[in-house]
């Protein structure tokens, strides 16, 4: 076995980098590995194409006068009330949760690397695949059916705000506890589901209802509980995944690495 | 590196107990049975988990909440889990660049050689052996060249000869001037490690020092041995005449538990001293051979 070549410990300063650049394209690359598997992709990519094909049938079976609206109802109970939220879920509280449950995240936490950048890499791996997977299928399926224009606009928008919210909220689930799926499921179903129908003002509590407001103002379709501004409906669903990340990357500081 | 008055406790449970040392460079090797404490006590100097009481410093730093501390800080945990699907190449760069290194590439090789990869490197973890994937997280824990190195039971699912070729390893890095701990739970491994050695017990530091002290230590205890023979007092008396036992506990007609401190001179004339009284010996057993009583000796001796 070949012996250690420096001589003394840690005092290789020329080994030291003066600068970081690389080290987040690093982690992102790494994320995309963990995250990119065979069976997630293709699963969770089947469910979305659903889209494309009620979008499909709508425009074969649907008076063009009933397009538009039947599409803004689809893309609201099943593209942002479903397929966003549980394919975010999947990708986004694997991305940390995975690692921190098999015990690799020490290999990632173990480095002078800042918490905010692990988070902020981890964050876009995810949205790298819940972006394409949720926005794009909906935007065709949206083409697809017909409908006008601010459905297609409204459709494309809301989804995106969606994915972006909800990928942040993940995030932060899958490395808060063990069992990020149950929790995400009861959240979506319980809480997104429930409180977003509950009332005007309970609604606010629920990103569904941003992103419900969003699609419903560009359509012009009247959605039930849809009755946020679109600067609010924008801005706070942001906002929330800023603060979700920056939770993530503050947990990451705090967990305690097995 | 040193720890002043340590203890962790998950819960009710108490992992580790008012527990203080210091390492300074060299090997050190932290010897305690399973369920000891040695892996928390691994993972409180990284950092990994914060004391519950006391305090741990790493070069006088703060593991836990500086990051950048983590420079100094080469950890092989002793968990399997990797990121299979990187080659291991690929593995011990990544930690390189996170490390930002200047030359990655070539840290990544040189560290790889001293772990004798070799053409292996360029196969996915997820394909390695348990001895391959141990080389491959100690070439990720030394690749930036750190002053502390924590190995987490490094010789578990090793063979014979890349035992030899790691316990060398480790004791080259120690003398290249870094403070090397080393977890085991098996005496004659950390025997070949170094001359220093922690022992730890039921979450307490239970010895400190000098492995021969110890070891020593360790062999002048008192042994049980339970022998099955015929007219056990007569036996038992003798054994106390013949000063081969410290003490004898007849556990009925037949049955003896015998207390000595000359283990080698008991084995030895138990069979000659029960025929010359006539008793049929039927059998001898050790009671406290394993390491576990080892250690319990060692605590409750203290």
């Amino acid at each position: 076995m070949t012996t250690p070549t420096s001589p003394t410990a840690g005092s290789n300063p020329a080994a030291r980098s003066r600068g970081r650049t690389g080290t987040g394209g690093e982690l992102y690359g790494l994320f995309l590995s963990i995250l990119g598997t065979r069976g997630r992709i293709v699963g969770l990519g089947l469910l979305s194409l659903i889209s494309v094909l009620v979008g499909v049938v709508f425009r074969a079976q649907l008076d063009p006068a009933d397009q538009l609206e039947s599409w803004t109802k689809f893309a609201n109970t099943f593209g942002l009330s479903l397929v966003a939220p549980v394919v975010a879920l999947m990708f986004a509280s694997a991305a940390l949760g995975g690692p921190a449950e098999d015990g690799t995240l020490v290999y990632l936490w173990l480095r002078p690397v800042s918490r905010l950048r692990l988070a902020l890499a981890a964050y876009a791996a995810s949205l790298t695949y819940v972006a394409p997977l949720v926005v794009i299928p909906l935007g065709v399926g949206a083409l697809l059916s017909g409908a006008e224009r601010g459905a297609v606009t409204g459709t494309v928008a809301s989804a995106t705000i969606a994915v972006m919210t909800y990928s942040g909220i993940f995030l932060w689930l899958g490395l808060r506890t063990r069992r990020s799926l149950a929790w995400g499921l009861a959240y979506i179903l319980i809480w997104e589901g429930f409180v977003a129908m509950a009332g005007k003002s309970a609604a606010r509590l629920a990103i569904r209802a941003y992103t419900r407001s969003l699609l419903a103002d560009s359509s012009g379709v009247d959605l039930r509980l849809a009755t946020i501004t679109p600067a609010y409906a924008a801005i706070v669903p942001l906002v929330v995944a800023v603060v979700a990340v920056l939770l993530t990357a503050r947990r990451l500081r705090t967990t305690e690495v097995t | 590196m040193a720890f002043a008055g340590v203890s962790k406790w998950f819960g009710d449970l108490v992992a580790v107990s008012e527990v203080s040392f210091e390492l300074w460079p060299g090997v050190t090797a932290l010897l305690g049975p399973n369920g000891a404490g040695k892996s928390t006590v691994l993972r409180l100097l990284a950092g990994l988990t914060p004391p519950s009481r006391g305090q741990v410093r790493v070069l006088g730093r703060d593991p836990r909440g500086d990051v950048e501390i983590t420079r100094q800080i080469g950890l092989a945990p002793q968990q399997e889990a990797m990121f299979d699907r990187l080659t291991a190449y690929d593995f011990v760069r990544l930690a390189a660049v996170l490390h930002h290194l200047d030359a990655p590439d070539d840290a990544t090789r040189r560290a790889i050689d001293l772990v004798e990869l070799g053409p292996a490197a360029s196969r996915r973890i997820g394909t390695f052996s348990k001895g391959m994937r141990q080389r491959v997280k100690l070439a990720q824990a030394i690749v930036h060249d750190p002053h502390l190195v924590v190995l987490d039971e490094p010789l578990t699912g090793l063979d014979p000869r890349q035992r030899l070729s790691m316990i060398e390893l480790v004791a080259r890095l120690g003398q290249g001037g870094r403070c090397v701990i080393v977890s085991s739970h098996v005496l004659e491994e950390v025997e070949r490690f170094g001359s220093r050695i922690l022992v730890i017990a039921q979450g307490r530091l239970a010895a400190e020092g000098d492995f021969h002290a110890i070891r020593n230590l360790m062999d002048d205890r008192p042994r049980r041995f339970a022998v099955r023979v015929e007219r056990a007092n007569e036996v038992g008396a003798a054994l106390v005449r013949w000063g081969l036992a410290v003490g004898v506990q007849l556990e009925g007609p037949d049955r003896l538990i015998v207390q000595t401190r000359e283990p080698a001179a008991f084995r030895r004339w138990i069979a000659p001293l029960t025929r010359d009284l006539g008793c049929r010996l039927r059998e001898v057993a050790p009671l406290d051979e394993d390491l576990e009583s080892v250690f319990r000796y060692l605590v409750e001796g203290r």
